[in-house]
Protein backbone atom coordinates (compact mmCIF):
# COMPACT_ATOMS: atom_id res chain seq x y z
CA UNK A 1 0.00 0.00 0.00
CA UNK A 2 2.84 2.66 0.90
CA UNK A 3 4.40 1.53 -2.41
CA UNK A 4 1.17 2.20 -4.30
CA UNK A 5 0.67 5.23 -2.44
CA UNK A 6 4.83 6.64 -3.27
CA UNK A 7 4.26 5.92 -6.60
CA UNK A 8 1.46 8.53 -6.83
CA UNK A 9 3.11 10.83 -4.77
CA UNK A 10 6.40 10.98 -6.55
CA UNK A 11 4.46 10.85 -10.29
CA UNK A 12 2.06 13.74 -8.88
CA UNK A 13 1.58 15.72 -12.49
CA UNK A 14 0.38 12.42 -14.10
CA UNK A 15 -2.43 12.96 -11.69
CA UNK A 16 -3.15 15.85 -11.89
CA UNK A 17 -3.03 15.52 -15.82
CA UNK A 18 -5.83 13.27 -15.25
CA UNK A 19 -7.96 15.29 -12.77
CA UNK A 20 -7.45 18.32 -15.41
CA UNK A 21 -8.87 15.78 -18.17
CA UNK A 22 -11.74 14.85 -16.41
CA UNK A 23 -12.62 17.98 -15.68
CA UNK A 24 -12.47 19.21 -19.31
CA UNK A 25 -14.45 16.48 -20.39
CA UNK A 26 -17.20 16.42 -17.66
CA UNK A 27 -17.57 20.38 -18.28
CA UNK A 28 -17.40 19.62 -22.13
CA UNK A 29 -20.02 16.77 -21.60
CA UNK A 30 -22.19 18.27 -19.05
CA UNK A 31 -23.06 21.68 -19.47
CA UNK A 32 -25.07 22.81 -22.11
CA UNK A 33 -23.72 26.18 -23.19
CA UNK A 34 -21.73 26.43 -25.96
CA UNK A 35 -19.36 28.75 -24.99
CA UNK A 36 -18.48 26.67 -21.87
CA UNK A 37 -18.35 23.70 -23.82
CA UNK A 38 -15.02 25.37 -25.57
CA UNK A 39 -13.71 25.91 -22.17
CA UNK A 40 -13.90 22.16 -21.22
CA UNK A 41 -12.65 21.53 -24.41
CA UNK A 42 -9.10 23.72 -23.89
CA UNK A 43 -9.02 22.59 -20.17
CA UNK A 44 -8.68 18.79 -21.76
CA UNK A 45 -6.01 19.97 -24.10
CA UNK A 46 -4.25 21.21 -21.14
CA UNK A 47 -4.53 18.35 -19.44
CA UNK A 48 -3.04 16.49 -22.34
CA UNK A 49 0.14 19.24 -22.92
CA UNK A 50 0.84 18.74 -18.82
CA UNK A 51 0.96 15.15 -19.19
CA UNK A 52 3.70 15.15 -22.27
CA UNK A 53 5.29 17.81 -20.34
CA UNK A 54 5.70 16.41 -17.23
CA UNK A 55 7.21 13.08 -19.04
CA UNK A 56 9.78 14.87 -21.01
CA UNK A 57 10.85 16.11 -17.88
CA UNK A 58 14.28 15.46 -15.98
CA UNK A 59 14.66 16.24 -12.74
CA UNK A 60 17.87 18.39 -12.07
CA UNK A 61 17.85 18.86 -15.73
CA UNK A 62 18.09 22.67 -17.51
CA UNK A 63 15.73 23.68 -20.17
CA UNK A 64 17.65 22.80 -23.57
CA UNK A 65 18.65 26.54 -24.00
CA UNK A 66 22.57 26.80 -25.20
CA UNK A 67 24.08 29.31 -21.94
CA UNK A 68 27.03 30.32 -22.20
CA UNK A 69 27.22 30.52 -18.24
CA UNK A 70 26.58 27.08 -18.21
CA UNK A 71 28.68 25.22 -21.33
CA UNK A 72 28.53 21.77 -19.98
CA UNK A 73 25.09 21.44 -19.00
CA UNK A 74 22.75 18.07 -18.90
CA UNK A 75 19.74 19.33 -20.74
CA UNK A 76 16.03 17.68 -20.55
CA UNK A 77 14.80 15.95 -23.60
CA UNK A 78 13.59 18.90 -25.57
CA UNK A 79 11.10 16.56 -28.07
CA UNK A 80 7.92 16.41 -26.03
CA UNK A 81 8.05 20.39 -25.73
CA UNK A 82 8.54 21.09 -29.33
CA UNK A 83 5.95 18.29 -29.84
CA UNK A 84 3.26 20.22 -27.04
CA UNK A 85 4.38 23.87 -29.26
CA UNK A 86 2.50 22.43 -31.93
CA UNK A 87 -0.11 20.97 -29.98
CA UNK A 88 -0.60 24.17 -28.50
CA UNK A 89 -1.26 26.50 -31.44
CA UNK A 90 -3.24 23.28 -32.67
CA UNK A 91 -5.84 23.47 -29.63
CA UNK A 92 -5.39 27.58 -30.00
CA UNK A 93 -6.77 27.60 -33.94
CA UNK A 94 -9.34 24.81 -33.10
CA UNK A 95 -10.65 27.16 -30.40
CA UNK A 96 -10.64 30.23 -32.66
CA UNK A 97 -12.61 27.70 -35.03
CA UNK A 98 -15.20 26.43 -32.38
CA UNK A 99 -15.68 30.10 -31.41
CA UNK A 100 -16.88 31.45 -34.92
CA UNK A 101 -19.35 28.33 -35.52
CA UNK A 102 -20.40 29.50 -32.03
CA UNK A 103 -20.72 33.37 -32.96
CA UNK A 104 -22.75 31.63 -36.19
CA UNK A 105 -24.74 29.53 -33.86
CA UNK A 106 -25.78 32.30 -31.47
CA UNK A 107 -26.53 34.91 -34.39
CA UNK A 108 -28.72 32.16 -35.73
CA UNK A 109 -30.42 31.37 -33.24
CA UNK A 110 -30.03 33.78 -30.26
CA UNK A 111 -29.00 32.01 -27.66
CA UNK A 112 -25.41 29.75 -26.94
CA UNK A 113 -28.03 26.49 -25.17
CA UNK A 114 -27.44 23.40 -27.09
CA UNK A 115 -29.93 21.84 -25.59
CA UNK A 116 -32.68 24.44 -26.59
CA UNK A 117 -31.11 24.53 -30.16
CA UNK A 118 -31.94 20.90 -30.60
CA UNK A 119 -35.26 21.51 -29.07
CA UNK A 120 -36.04 23.81 -31.91
CA UNK A 121 -34.99 22.37 -34.29
CA UNK A 122 -36.51 19.76 -33.80
CA UNK A 123 -39.54 21.47 -33.88
CA UNK A 124 -38.80 23.27 -36.57
CA UNK A 125 -38.39 20.03 -38.46
CA UNK A 126 -42.05 18.71 -37.60
CA UNK A 127 -43.68 21.86 -39.08
CA UNK A 128 -41.87 21.73 -42.39
CA UNK B 1 -22.44 43.56 -28.30
CA UNK B 2 -21.36 46.59 -28.67
CA UNK B 3 -22.49 48.17 -25.57
CA UNK B 4 -20.91 45.80 -23.02
CA UNK B 5 -18.46 48.63 -21.08
CA UNK B 6 -16.51 46.15 -19.03
CA UNK B 7 -16.16 43.88 -22.03
CA UNK B 8 -14.80 47.51 -24.38
CA UNK B 9 -12.65 48.79 -21.31
CA UNK B 10 -10.84 45.28 -20.55
CA UNK B 11 -10.52 44.35 -24.42
CA UNK B 12 -8.67 48.31 -24.94
CA UNK B 13 -6.49 47.90 -22.49
CA UNK B 14 -5.34 44.22 -22.94
CA UNK B 15 -5.19 43.41 -26.80
CA UNK B 16 -2.51 45.81 -27.19
CA UNK B 17 -0.48 44.21 -24.30
CA UNK B 18 -1.44 40.64 -25.61
CA UNK B 19 0.05 42.07 -28.97
CA UNK B 20 3.44 43.42 -27.74
CA UNK B 21 3.92 40.19 -25.74
CA UNK B 22 3.52 37.99 -28.93
CA UNK B 23 6.24 40.60 -30.48
CA UNK B 24 8.54 39.78 -27.73
CA UNK B 25 8.26 36.29 -28.09
CA UNK B 26 8.94 36.23 -31.38
CA UNK B 27 11.95 38.35 -31.40
CA UNK B 28 13.39 36.53 -28.48
CA UNK B 29 12.93 33.14 -29.84
CA UNK B 30 16.34 32.39 -30.76
CA UNK B 31 17.38 33.09 -27.01
CA UNK B 32 14.52 31.67 -25.06
CA UNK B 33 11.35 29.42 -25.55
CA UNK B 34 9.22 30.63 -27.54
CA UNK B 35 9.54 31.95 -31.27
CA UNK B 36 7.47 32.56 -34.24
CA UNK B 37 4.90 29.85 -33.46
CA UNK B 38 4.17 30.71 -30.29
CA UNK B 39 4.58 34.49 -30.45
CA UNK B 40 2.46 34.44 -33.99
CA UNK B 41 -0.23 32.61 -32.15
CA UNK B 42 -0.70 35.17 -29.58
CA UNK B 43 -0.93 37.61 -31.65
CA UNK B 44 -3.78 35.81 -33.51
CA UNK B 45 -5.36 35.42 -29.84
CA UNK B 46 -5.40 39.07 -29.65
CA UNK B 47 -6.66 39.41 -32.95
CA UNK B 48 -9.51 36.66 -32.75
CA UNK B 49 -10.22 38.94 -29.44
CA UNK B 50 -10.79 42.26 -30.77
CA UNK B 51 -12.97 40.88 -33.26
CA UNK B 52 -15.01 39.45 -31.19
CA UNK B 53 -15.45 42.07 -28.65
CA UNK B 54 -15.42 45.04 -31.49
CA UNK B 55 -17.19 43.44 -34.39
CA UNK B 56 -15.66 42.19 -37.47
CA UNK B 57 -16.19 46.13 -39.27
CA UNK B 58 -13.73 47.46 -36.74
CA UNK B 59 -11.52 44.09 -37.71
CA UNK B 60 -11.27 45.26 -41.21
CA UNK B 61 -11.28 48.38 -40.87
CA UNK B 62 -7.94 47.97 -38.91
CA UNK B 63 -6.50 45.19 -41.20
CA UNK B 64 -8.37 45.09 -44.70
CA UNK B 65 -9.52 41.63 -46.12
CA UNK B 66 -6.80 41.54 -48.92
CA UNK B 67 -3.95 42.91 -46.57
CA UNK B 68 -4.08 39.66 -44.38
CA UNK B 69 -4.95 37.44 -47.67
CA UNK B 70 -1.72 39.22 -48.95
CA UNK B 71 0.32 38.38 -45.61
CA UNK B 72 -0.79 34.69 -45.96
CA UNK B 73 1.08 34.40 -48.73
CA UNK B 74 3.67 36.94 -47.58
CA UNK B 75 5.15 34.35 -44.20
CA UNK B 76 5.71 31.30 -46.65
CA UNK B 77 7.59 33.33 -49.25
CA UNK B 78 9.72 35.44 -46.63
CA UNK B 79 11.03 32.08 -44.98
CA UNK B 80 11.79 30.52 -48.70
CA UNK B 81 13.91 33.95 -49.70
CA UNK B 82 15.61 33.68 -46.25
CA UNK B 83 16.17 29.89 -47.25
CA UNK B 84 17.24 30.82 -50.93
CA UNK B 85 20.37 33.17 -49.42
CA UNK B 86 22.04 29.81 -48.31
CA UNK B 87 21.38 28.54 -52.56
CA UNK B 88 22.59 31.69 -53.49
CA UNK B 89 26.02 31.45 -51.62
CA UNK B 90 26.71 28.15 -53.16
CA UNK B 91 25.89 25.76 -49.94
CA UNK B 92 22.34 24.28 -48.74
CA UNK B 93 18.75 25.21 -48.35
CA UNK B 94 18.55 27.39 -44.87
CA UNK B 95 22.40 26.92 -44.43
CA UNK B 96 23.33 29.46 -41.84
CA UNK B 97 26.69 29.76 -40.75
CA UNK B 98 28.05 28.06 -43.32
CA UNK B 99 26.78 30.43 -45.73
CA UNK B 100 29.22 32.86 -43.85
CA UNK B 101 26.66 34.81 -42.50
CA UNK B 102 28.20 36.57 -39.15
CA UNK B 103 26.25 34.50 -36.35
CA UNK B 104 27.58 37.20 -33.11
CA UNK B 105 27.45 36.43 -29.66
CA UNK B 106 25.27 33.24 -28.28
CA UNK B 107 22.93 35.16 -26.12
CA UNK B 108 22.69 38.78 -27.20
CA UNK B 109 19.37 39.98 -29.27
CA UNK B 110 21.06 40.29 -32.28
CA UNK B 111 22.49 37.11 -33.06
CA UNK B 112 22.02 33.82 -34.49
CA UNK B 113 22.49 34.79 -38.16
CA UNK B 114 19.23 34.21 -40.23
CA UNK B 115 17.17 32.09 -37.22
CA UNK B 116 15.67 35.54 -36.19
CA UNK B 117 14.65 36.37 -40.07
CA UNK B 118 13.15 32.97 -40.50
CA UNK B 119 11.17 33.41 -37.13
CA UNK B 120 9.69 36.89 -37.92
CA UNK B 121 8.36 35.02 -41.12
CA UNK B 122 6.95 32.13 -39.22
CA UNK B 123 5.16 34.60 -36.96
CA UNK B 124 3.33 36.79 -39.37
CA UNK B 125 2.46 33.79 -41.32
CA UNK B 126 0.83 31.94 -38.02
CA UNK B 127 -0.42 35.22 -36.90
CA UNK B 128 -2.51 36.18 -39.92
CA UNK B 129 -3.91 32.48 -40.40
CA UNK B 130 -5.32 32.47 -36.93
CA UNK B 131 -6.76 35.63 -37.82
CA UNK B 132 -8.15 34.49 -40.53
CA UNK B 133 -9.41 31.22 -39.82
CA UNK B 134 -11.73 33.10 -37.76
CA UNK B 135 -12.47 36.33 -39.35
CA UNK B 136 -13.43 34.25 -42.65
CA UNK B 137 -15.81 31.71 -41.61
CA UNK B 138 -17.37 34.33 -39.13
CA UNK B 139 -17.96 36.64 -42.17
CA UNK B 140 -19.51 34.09 -44.90
CA UNK B 141 -22.48 33.07 -44.66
Amino acid sequence: MAAVIDVFVRNYPYVYAVLLFAIGVYTLLSNPNLIKKVIGLNIASTAVFLFYIAMGNVRGRLEPLVDPAHPHAEFVNPIPTALILTGIVVSISVTAFALSLVLKLFRHYGMLNAEEMVRLRGTIDEDH
Amino acid sequence: MDDDIILNEVATRVVPMICLFGVYIIFNGHLSPGGGFAGGTVIGVAMVLFSLVFGLRATFAMVPENLLILLTSLGPLWYAVTGLVGVFRGVGFLANANAGINLGAPGSLFSAGLIPVITFGVGISVAITVTILFVILVEAD
